[in-house]
């Protein structure tokens, strides 16, 4: 499994990031680098206990990290659930919460996938 | 993750401090803002926001020498407008992009570069004019005038003349590479020209009318003397910018252009820029200046005078630029004495603009430089004084504490929230901060000091420690408390001295044991703080002891003393407090759980017992505090009274007080009252 297809199993744009880091070492290290970053787990957990302004910079900081490493999808759902916590916590919230998981078990699951065919 | 991908753009060409949280990051600018180029500074973080960090930057003034950019995924305007007010210097927008990011942070680091450097230089020029001018004039002003009345206004003179002359050569052509600074130090130097005057015998520098052939020999002298005093100088002054161009000036003033003056008979450009300058500004104002053999020849005429070659040889270009400028210079001339003050008046125009420009000049090298002198002074006598010094500030709630007072006590320099902070808890003790906040908060920004004794532990040693502090209150309307500065002494050495005095205070000299007097305040405060306690006292006295005295010598006595006051400590606990109460009287105060029988039977029996031939007996009432109620007085009675029955029914026994005693006599005539009868 390339980099590039990665990617689009997860449904993200390669292209995007490419054009912007410019490194591929940069983006490899990055990707990988995603999975070790606690902010996801961060997030689920003050979810659950209602701490809504953790959440919210959980949910800021991995839809940065979206932006930066191009993941479009799970960018496009934790700028959502980010906006619906901005502030306290809108009735939406809990649904694009689900949205969030969901598409980060797709990314990671990407990201695990592309580490075992490489062999990492 | 975000900063290390930013990290990761950045750090081949830049070193690069990480900050977590808006709170760290200015931990961080606290202790190295001088040494930070710049800040990239996200908006969403814990603890502390992207804005909250630019106001802190804002209070404490590091915005003006640390540029920040800021990190914006959507900002809106508002946000934007609000960020630039705090002085953010530039966005950079998520997602990075590389080249972006690196561009944006090698543009504001020249940027804000070349506005330091700027500000430096005009500063030096400012500052080197002031310190040339301020030094130079009062000097020569003084040894000049003292020696010619005349001369004081020339040197002026002379001066706004040729630095008028420089400026307009300047204007003309770049063939001299004249600078700024050239100028100044040429007309700083300018006022030297004249120095070899000195020696020049007064008769002759003074005489109104011709000089001699001889005379005029002597007076072309000055030059020469002039350039000698200046090369004989301390080398490291003689080889100062300044110095060197004022010798020019003093030897070659007199020089022509064709070659034909003196000393040295230099001719055009081989005589120095300066020399030429200054000679002409010299010639031009011996005319146009009132001397003791002539009269002052009008500007015009003077000029006209100079340029048909009647006062010397000069440089066309100079000439040029003296006959270009005719008017500004009679004008520059007229203002005189007042140059002086004009000149400062400039400077202070700069000064004002460059204010107005940046904000302020604390920014620049120089009051770095002052600052980072302060500070080392500031450490180098807190290591010297062996102080702990430290500052609290409110908000954001920190502790920061001295290198030296911080290794001392074994705690960080910083400290974040300090009243949860474990590690100081252990330092200060339970109630160490509680207390000193309570102590601060009770200041006033009338009555800002503070001061106060605690402990606190210093290498695993509680030592006492004077602690004083001074609140610092905002300049709003009411004040508020905004933080301390303070400073803790190690007092515990002087705090034991005077506990052992006390102590001393305390004691019967003989025995070692306490008096009754501070056996008395112990008692009293045992039972105040222990109300829950069992206690008894009994009294003892020896029987027999005048018998002994009689037989053995008063010396012998004393031992006897000494013997039942070891005994007594030997059988009782440390907690007991034992006293001699007087003469050969002594009192035991306890505390007991279960048999107080048995215990008073041991230490009785404990305390007779034959001392070498001499056989020692004593005499002892007890009372418990449970049947008198605890109250020093009546157990002292209590005991005392029994004391007397048990000396009564034979000596050599004890007594427990109880209620049937009530009415016996006292067996010690007024042992608790101010006549005490010694050596019963």
């Amino acid at each position: 499994m390339t980099m590039q297809e990665c990617y689009q199993a997860m449904g993200a744009d390669y292209e995007d990031v490419l054009g912007r880091l410019r490194s591929e070492r940069l983006i490899q290290k990055f990707v990988l680098k995603f999975l070790d970053d606690g902010s996801y787990e961060l997030l689920c957990r003050s979810m659950e206990e209602g701490q809504i302004e953790e959440a919210f910079r959980a949910s800021h900081t991995i839809k940065g990290v979206c932006q930066n490493l191009g993941f479009t999808r799970l960018g496009q759902s934790s700028h959502d659930l980010t906006e619906a916590l901005r502030g306290g916590k809108s009735p939406a919230a809990d649904g694009l919460l689900e949205q969030v998981k969901e598409d980060y078990r797709q990314t990671a699951g990407a990201i695990r996938a592309f580490k075992q065919s490489n062999g990492l | 993750m975000n900063r290390s991908i930013l990290a990761d753009m950045l750090e081949e060409e830049y070193e690069i401090l990480e900050a977590e949280d808006g709170e760290e990051g200015v931990n961080i600018l606290r202790e190295h803002w001088k040494d930070i180029a710049l800040v990239l500074l996200d908006v969403v973080m814990p603890r502390m926001d992207g804005f909250g960090v630019l106001e802190a930057m804002n209070r404490e003034g590091w915005t003006e020498d640390v540029p920040v950019i800021m990190i914006s995924a959507e900002s809106g305007s508002a946000q934007v407008a609000r960020a630039y007010d705090l002085g953010v210097s530039d966005f950079i927008a998520r997602p990075f992009d590389a080249v972006i990011v690196r561009r944006r942070v090698m543009n504001t680091l020249l940027l804000y570069a070349k506005q330091k450097r700027l500000m430096s230089m005009v500063e030096e020029q400012i500052r080197e004019t002031e310190r040339h001018s301020s030094l130079m004039i009062e000097i020569l002003s003084h040894i000049v005038e003292f020696r010619n009345g005349e001369s004081g206004l020339h040197i002026l003179h002379v001066r706004t003349l040729t630095e008028f002359l420089l400026r307009a050569l300047v204007h003309k052509t770049n063939r001299y590479k004249l600078s700024d600074q050239d100028i100044s130090r040429i007309s700083v130097g300018s006022a030297l020209h004249d120095i070899g005057k000195i020696v020049i015998d007064e008769k002759i520098l003074n005489k109104p009318g011709k000089l001699t052939a001889e005379e005029f020999t002597v007076m072309k002298t000055h030059a020469m003397k002039g350039a000698e005093m200046l090369d004989a100088l301390e080398e490291q002054q003689r080889d100062d910018p300044l110095v060197r161009t004022a010798y020019e000036i003093c030897r070659w003033h007199h020089e022509r252009y064709d070659g034909r003056g003196y000393p040295d008979g230099l001719a055009g450009d081989d005589i120095p820029i300066a020399a030429q300058v200054v000679a002409l500004a010299d010639v031009y104002d011996a005319l146009t200046s009132p001397r003791v053999y002539k009269e002052p020849i009008p500007h015009e005429k003077a000029v006209q005078m100079i340029l048909e070659g009647k006062c010397g040889a000069f440089n066309p270009l100079l000439l040029q630029c003296l006959t270009e400028n005719a008017g500004s210079i009679r004008q520059e001339l007229a203002g005189g004495a007042s140059t002086d003050a004009a000149r400062r008046e400039s400077q202070n125009i700069v000064k004002q603009s460059i204010q107005a420009a940046t904000g302020s000049l604390s920014a620049s090298d120089r009051t770095l430089r002052l600052l980072d002198y302060e500070r080392m002074k500031h450490g180098f006598f807190s290591a010297m004084t062996q102080e702990i010094q430290f500052e609290y500030t409110v908000s954001p709630s920190m502790l920061v504490i001295s290198a030296w007072g911080a290794e001392r006590l074994g705690l960080d320099e910083f400290i974040p929230a300090p009243a949860d902070d474990e590690k100081l808890r252990a330092v200060l003790g339970d109630d160490g901060w509680p207390e000193m906040s309570a102590h601060m908060r009770r200041t006033t920004p009338e009555h800002p000091d503070i001061h106060y004794e605690s402990q606190i532990v210093c290498g695993g040693e509680p030592r006492w420690h004077r602690i004083m502090l001074r609140t610092i209150w905002t300049a709003d309307s009411p004040p508020r408390f905004d933080g301390a500065l303070g400073k803790a002494v190690d007092i515990h050495d002087t705090h034991e001295k005077l506990a052992a005095l006390e102590n001393r205070a305390s004691r019967d000299a003989m025995t070692g044991l306490l008096n009754r007097a501070a056996a008395k305040e112990r008692i009293k405060l045992r039972m105040e703080e222990r109300p829950e306690g069992n206690y008894a006292l009994a009294i003892f006295d020896l029987d027999f002891l005048k018998t002994a005295n009689d037989r053995y010598g008063h010396q012998f006595g004393d031992q006897v003393l000494k013997e039942v006051a070891r005994r007594l400590v030997h059988s009782v606990r440390r907690s007991d407090i034992a006293c001699r109460a007087g003469g050969d009287e002594f009192m035991l105060f306890l505390e007991y759980n279960t048999d107080l029988g048995k215990t008073v039977d041991r230490i009785f029996h404990s305390l007779c017992g034959p001392f070498g031939e001499y056989n020692i007996s004593v005499t002892m009432g007890v009372a418990r505090a449970e049947v008198t109620g605890r109250d020093y007085e009546r157990l002292f009675r209590a005991a005392d009274t029994a004391l007397y029955a048990a000396k009564r029914s034979g000596k050599g026994k004890y007594f427990f007080y109880d209620r049937s005693m009530r009415d016996t006599l006292s067996a010690l005539s007024d042992i608790d009252g101010e006549t005490e009868e010694q050596g019963k």
